[in-house]
């Protein structure tokens, strides 16, 4: 039996009997009416499996992270970086020294106030293991704590996005950990959770791979203005966030609607009709900034090494094809991507996405392939069957390629190999790879110093290793930009020569839908779940 | 006896070698890697390099074999690649959930699965037998998560009579731990339900048929009497290996079971734990399945000498 279809035929069946409810028996597990009023029993995306967000990228540990830490600046909903444990900051007229000053009254949960060498030590941490960091450690001349409430940040060189670097909400962000643990090794964990943040992680109460549990800190001083994703006041409306780690979103669906849980982070699309027409559930998309499907190739190895051959697949492929497999008939859940930003951001340009527009040209394509010398090879096609999103996109892989004219080899795997498949530069039938699919996070695609995926820059970029100088100067343009219109200018010729040179063939623009019961007001969509502001009646 | 004992729980020392070196030794020539799961999607390839020497992963694999059986022989099993926890105290957390599934579904199983068995022997040939070997082939036609979703559906979702997810420890009262066990052992239960029944049925045709049954009901004992004490003593035998044989599909079963009922268990970690080549939370949920397997199989041969006593050890 197909699991899926099963799925679905027992989402309509419980249509059919969703007002039947009869009820007696016994009864299921209850806390008390207030405290289950001010407890928030939320299922994430994925397993909260460690919790150091440095040392760990995950998107899941991020989010949790995120109620824990807080940063010195936030990202608010225009992706505008804000003030947030920040009360001030002044920069020379040179761009060369930034001096910050800390807002007081701050403090670690464990009751000792945030200084200024914590913010240091925490930065130093973070621009060890975060790209923009990394830029920003390289044109470090000092970055030291002048007293407790101030720290000075002297570069060789200006850098216009250093706010961004520390307020964007792309992994890893800039938390702020007290100074003992900052200095931990970032490619080792951290061994206490001591946050700086609205929520504290209850270390004793957390069984990884079934539940974490945050509770508020009283001591925690929320800025006076209106929360805005990562940026303004974080007043929690709960006492207790309990995370119920549900790997069947079957399980998850009908926890919600029998009031187990209050929010569900991720349903999938198949039972999200269900959740609609009940009337005690809400449902709408969760992060307006979307994700972008990746079909990612191998410019090292034969075919892709050869451009025509990388745009015979570019000039076949259909985003609809993909999105269709990925999100299925509700046109509510993505778009065409004719680039590679996100659609609605600041950045996003169309530039030199034409050969991504109008129909498609299969005999054009087969063209391309012939003149790229093609001589029959396996393509092997790396594909994660774990990971929906990689599963459908590689199975509609397979046929573009094969009618193309590719020999497809297809090896269906797991996530965990084929991290480590991409990895491997031995060419194809040595354990080396030909293409594989993945997804960005679209607050990962806003701009070119979050965004590993689009950079040229040969040995030293994302898996595939695509050297495109014409992409690594406007990369390297869009960082000196001044203002916003020399950033559009700069990305929409950086959208042409990615496009152009095909970095990776972009499979389209899809969102996806978050579900909470009707009692609990305050959610906002974003690129997190943000937990400020949600309450419960 | 005592003699046996000892020498059948020695005998486990070099199984569970065996095991050690076998599982060692596949998660090091399997596929995938801990640091490119850590390091995220967006990591470059120079920080996963990092990570995996950090974690040790970059040794030789007897150097690190030999590290992790020293450990294990001092109790130490390591720490999660993932959570930084010990993974004893993972095992901890996780182990009341699956032994409490476990007991709870064999108890129910056994409990209906013979009585049913018998019934089926007995009026061999009559819609209770044919509804009884129908009952069976249910059982093992339908897969877990099937029955799994259907009993949500009903119990959970149309009547609320039961939680749909979730466990409750026992020492917070029996009802509330039964509340969210009984549907996911009524789910797990059903294939073993139909196995045991499927033997005791076999098993209790043969016996009924035997010389001394037909002397029992010429002295007049009672049918219940020749059924359940004459008969059924007599065929326990296959039918206790069964049961023991079956700890091996409970085993395998509580994975499904526990993703479907978001019970927090041992199937769950094991599988979360592959998926993320967490590779010390496997080898000690490997390692301790095993064990538990060796010791089930001991007690199910001591078991033989209850009901047959010309079984001698």
């Amino acid at each position: 039996m197909d699991r899926r279809n099963f799925l679905k035929g027992t989402a309509a069946a419980g249509l059919v009997g969703a007002s039947v409810g009869l009820t007696g028996g016994l009864a299921g597990p209850a806390l008390a009416q207030g405290a289950a009023a001010r407890t928030l029993r939320f299922v994430p995306q994925a397993n909260l499996a460690n919790f150091d967000p440095i040392w760990g990228t995950q998107y899941v540990v991020r989010n949790a992270a995120a109620m824990v830490w807080d940063t010195l600046y936030g990202f608010d909903e225009t992706l505008t970086p804000k003030r947030q444990m920040v009360e001030a900051e002044q920069v020379s007229a040179d761009g060369l020294t930034w001096e910050f000053r800390l807002r007081p009254g701050l403090k670690f949960h464990d009751g000792t106030p945030v200084l200024a060498k914590d913010v240091v030590a925490s930065l130093t941490r973070w621009s060890a293991r975060d790209p923009m960091g990394q830029m920003l450690k390289a044109l470090q001349n000092e970055l030291v704590a002048v007293d407790d409430r101030n720290f000075r940040w002297v570069l060789k060189k200006p850098y216009p996005k250093l706010l961004m670097a520390l307020g964007k909400n792309s992994t890893p962000m800039g938390f702020i950990m007290p100074e003992r643990l900052a200095k931990t090794d970032p490619f080792q964990q951290v061994s206490e959770f001591i946050g700086s943040g609205p929520m504290r992680f209850k270390r004793d109460e957390w069984n990884p791979g079934a539940r974490a549990v945050f509770e508020k800190f009283a001591d925690y001083v929320p800025r006076d203005e209106p929360s805005s994703w990562l940026a303004g006041g974080k007043r929690m409306g709960v006492d207790r966030i309990e995370w119920i780690i549900m790997p069947d979103p079957a399980t998850a669906s009908v926890a919600l609607q029998n009031g187990e849980i209050d929010w569900w982070e991720n349903p999938i699309t198949d039972l999200v009709p269900q959740l609609r027409r009940n009337r005690n559930i809400r449902v709408d998309i969760a992060d307006p900034l979307g994700n972008v499907g990746t079909f990612r190739m191998n410019h090292t190895t034969t075919p892709f090494n050869d451009l025509k051959a990388r745009r015979a697949v570019l000039t076949a492929l259909s985003q609809e094809d993909y999105m269709r497999a990925l999100v299925g008939d509700d046109n509510n859940l993505w778009k065409p991507l004719p680039g590679y930003f996100t659609p609605g951001t600041p950045l996003y340009s169309e530039e030199g996405g034409e050969i991504l527009k109008g129909p498609r040209n299969l005999d054009a394509a087969k063209r391309l392939l012939a003149e790229s010398g093609y001589n029959g090879s396996p393509v092997t096609c790396i594909v994660a069957q774990d990971q929906p999103i990689t599963k459908a996109q590689g199975d509609v892989t397979a046929d573009l390629l094969k009618r193309i004219g590719f020999n497809v080899d297809f090896v269906a795997t797991d996530w965990g190999t084929t991290g480590q498949r991409r990895a491997m530069k031995n060419p194809v039938g040595q354990g080396g790879w030909s293409m594989f699919h993945s997804w960005h996070a679209g607050a990962d695609c806003i701009n070119p110093a979050v965004y590993n995926a689009i950079r040229g820059n040969g040995a030293g970029a994302w898996f595939g290793w695509p050297d495109v100088p014409a992409v690594e100067t406007e990369v390297a343009n869009w960082f000196d930009a001044p203002d916003l219109a020399t950033e559009k200018a700069v990305i929409g010729r950086l959208n042409k020569a990615a496009l152009d040179n095909v970095v990776y063939a972009p499979t389209g623009f899809f969102l996806s839908y978050q579900a909470w019961r009707s009692n609990v007001s305050g959610i906002v969509k974003g690129p997190l779940p943000f937990f400020w502001g949600v309450s419960k009646s | 006896m005592f003699a046996y004992v000892v020498r059948r729980v020695l005998a486990t020392i070099p199984v569970m070698a065996i095991v050690a070196l076998f599982v060692f030794s596949l998660l090091y020539i399997a596929p995938g890697d801990p640091a490119a799961v850590i390091a995220g999607d967006q990591a470059t390839p120079q920080d996963v390099e990092r990570i995996r020497a950090s974690l040790g992963l970059d040794r030789p694999f007897l150097v690190r074999f030999g590290e992790w059986v020293w450990n294990i022989l001092r109790g130490d099993m390591g720490v999660s690649i993932f959570t930084n926890l010990p993974v004893t105290t993972m095992i901890q957390q996780r182990i009341e959930p699956t032994l409490s599934l476990m007991i709870l579904t064999l108890c129910l199983a056994v409990s209906i699965a013979v009585p049913m068995g018998v019934v089926a022997a007995w009026k061999q040939g009559s819609w209770i037998d044919r509804a009884v070997m129908g009952f069976a082939v249910l059982g093992f036609s339908v897969p877990v998560f099937v029955v799994g979703y259907v009993l949500a559906y009903i119990f959970a979702l149309e009547l609320d009579w039961l939680p749909v997810q979730g466990y409750t420890k026992f020492e917070e009262g029996f009802f509330p731990w039964l509340e969210n066990l009984i549907l996911p052992a009524i789910a797990l239960g059903g294939v073993y339900i139909a196995l045991i029944a499927r033997i005791t049925r076999a098993t209790m045709l043969e016996v009924l048929q035997q010389d001394y049954i037909r002397t029992a009901r010429a002295k007049g004992a009672g049918q219940t009497s020749i059924l359940f004490l004459h008969a059924l003593k007599n065929a326990a035998v296959p039918i206790v290996t069964v049961i023991g044989i079956g700890i091996a599909l409970l085993i395998g079963g509580a994975v499904v079971t526990e993703s479907v009922f978001a019970i927090p268990g041992l199937g769950r970690l094991t599988v979360d734990a592959i998926l993320r080549r967490d590779y010390p939370v496997i080898q000690g949920v490997v390692l301790l399945f095993s064990f538990v397997y060796v010791l089930v199989n001991l007690l199910i041969d001591l078991l033989y000498t209850l009901f047959d006593p010309r079984i001698r050890y």
